[in-house]
């Protein structure tokens, strides 16, 4: 545990060193073990990111590979840019959504109307969809009471560690409605839990 | 301990430490701790806990090993676009500065040494010629037509025609670079750096021949090298001696002398490679995958877990990279891939008895 615990702390700092503005210049400038680095610790999350959109693991990779070429490819040009992680995660998105509205001219997509980047208040997101969640009988993950869109935010606050700002950036949205998404949300996720607890006990003193 | 007797839920979400544990167990004593002498918490911690979780869903990584064959790839491609694009697919500017800049020493280069006319040597091999000059501060491995590595120093660069011609390899470099030329006797290996001629069948050594200094330099580490000066000017004096492991030549510029010396180390342009003679013995194999990469400036991919029972016991002396990884891979009864400065190997991994 001791050693495990201590190679994950390495991992993490490196991590952050890795972002810093020096090493980017350096990618742009063409030093090739740079952008190796940037292709090792980016690939995972990215494509962890790109589970969101599509199931279709094959087209996320692809989408990936093909984004660090391009990044490679104009990086003489990327100089300006200072997040860098921010920047992959919002490149990607593009791509995916772009692949994925494509194939969907041949199949049934109706979803990715949600990615659309419309500035609809969270608070009528929440009201509409509370009304899903009650007619809805499963609810299993709560996750899946919230629109896709606050799932995003969420997902790229906590899991990803981006600032509202970067989010911003990504999702095409204001910071406050960033910021709205991220607030409702766990309000929302709460409220299930205690819900759930709820039921449980009901359900435990049903029985008994 | 901290404040956390008064966390709500929120904060324990926004804790960026807490978050860590619970997607990566990170600190497991000390939030272990924390749970245990926050009694009250509890239910907020674990229900902070199974909203990161849903946050996340599914947690899905892919395989080392698909994702060491992804990554060599995208080097593999993008090196390969380095190379044949070369610098004058850069933006005028760039160019500019750098004709600039090439003017700027090489006027002041050709004042003094007329230098023999190298792309009428490499031309008649009749094929296309490539030239690759590293601009990193990182060593730069060019791997060439017959196998042979050339590891380049920051600024070193190397012209070679894209397959040798069937009597002879050339080829011209500047700037400081090791070599270690793959075995051939039927087809020598001749290097025209600065005024110096340089004929091998397969040997490792070092050269430095930068442009602005007045001498050019060669300390060979393996195997028999054989040096003379292409500029016959009217001085009388050695235009041609035979070098042995350890022994350094130093060619002047103004005089076109030849001098030899012993050394204790072949070490003349300060890279681990020149001294490192990679002996191994029952090393773990990713040890030994890191020396390559240290030596070659190369990545090599592998899966560590797979091979970490895979010792190697060996010798391996001045042959070329690709033949390294050969020996190696034989060994631990793995496969590779090499593609320019990224290896990719797959193993099945080994068995204890090794």
């Amino acid at each position: 545990m001791e050693v495990l615990s201590r190679t994950c702390v390495k991992q993490a700092d490196n991590f952050n060193a890795f972002y810093s503005p020096e090493y980017w210049l350096q990618i742009c400038e063409g030093n090739i073990t740079a952008f190796g680095e940037l292709v090792d610790h980016n690939f995972n999350p990215l494509y962890h990111y790109g589970t969101r959109f599509t199931p279709d693991k094959g087209l996320i990779k692809d989408c990936i590979q093909d984004l660090f070429l391009e990044i490679w490819e104009k990086r003489a040009k990327l100089t300006h840019i200072v997040s860098i992680k921010a920047y992959l995660f919002q490149s990607l998105r593009n791509n995916l959504i772009t692949r994925i509205k494509k194939q969907s001219r041949f199949s049934d997509f109706s979803e990715n109307e949600e990615f659309a980047s419309q500035d609809d208040s969270p608070e009528l997101a929440w009201i509409t969809d509370e009304t899903d969640a009650l007619t809805s009988s499963r609810l299993e993950t709560g996750i899946e009471m919230l629109p896709k869109r606050q799932r995003e935010a969420l997902y790229l606050k906590y899991y990803q560690d981006l600032s509202n700002e970067e989010i911003a950036g990504i999702m095409g949205l204001q910071k406050q409605a960033v910021a709205n998404y991220i607030h409702y949300g766990i309000l929302k996720l709460r409220e299930y839990w205690k819900y759930k607890t709820i039921l449980l006990a009901m359900i435990i003193d049903y029985i008994n | 301990m901290n404040n956390y007797k008064n966390f709500e839920l929120k904060d324990w979400v926004e804790d960026p430490g807490f978050r860590r544990w619970v997607y990566r167990g990170e600190d497991d004593a000390y939030w272990t701790s924390v749970l245990k002498n926050t009694p009250l918490q509890a239910e907020n911690i674990e229900q902070a806990r199974e909203i990161l979780l849903m946050v996340r869903g599914e947690a899905d990584e892919i395989p080392e090993q698909e994702l060491a064959s992804r990554k060599a790839n995208i080097l593999d491609y993008i090196s390969q676009e380095t190379q044949i694009r070369s610098w004058w697919r850069r933006s005028w500017l760039q160019v500019a500065a750098v004709l600039l800049l090439t003017m700027g020493f090489g006027g002041y280069y050709y004042k003094r040494h007329s230098q023999p006319p190298y792309n009428a040597v490499l031309a008649q091999s009749g094929s296309r010629i490539i030239e690759i000059v590293n601009t990193n501060e990182a060593v730069k491995l060019v791997t060439l037509p017959d196998g042979s590595s050339v590891i380049l120093k920051k600024a070193a660069k190397i012209s070679y025609p894209a397959s040798f011609a069937t009597d002879k390899r050339e080829v011209v470099m500047l700037g400081e670079a090791f070599f270690e030329v793959q075995k051939n006797p039927e087809q020598p290996f001749f290097i025209y750096a600065g005024e110096m001629l340089t004929q091998v069948t397969g040997t490792s050594f070092s050269i430095k021949a930068n442009a602005a200094d007045k001498q050019v330099q060669l300390v060979v580490k393996t195997g028999v090298v054989d040096i003379s000066v292409i500029r016959a000017g009217n001085e009388a004096g050695n235009r041609h001696v035979i070098l042995n492991p350890n022994q350094l030549v130093t060619l002047d510029r103004n005089s076109s002398q030849l001098a030899k010396k012993d050394v204790d180390e072949p070490v003349l342009i300060g890279l681990p490679i020149e001294s490192q003679y990679f002996k191994f013995k029952k090393t773990p194999v990713k040890d030994v995958f890191l020396a390559l990469e240290q030596a070659y400036g190369v990545h090599i991919h592998f899966d560590k877990q797979v091979t970490s029972r895979c010792n190697i016991t060996a010798k391996l002396g001045d042959e070329p990279i690709r033949e390294k990884m050969q020996m190696i891979c034989e060994v631990i009864g793995a496969k590779f891939e090499m593609q320019d400065n990224a290896i990719a190997v797959f193993s099945n991994g080994c068995d204890i008895t090794d």
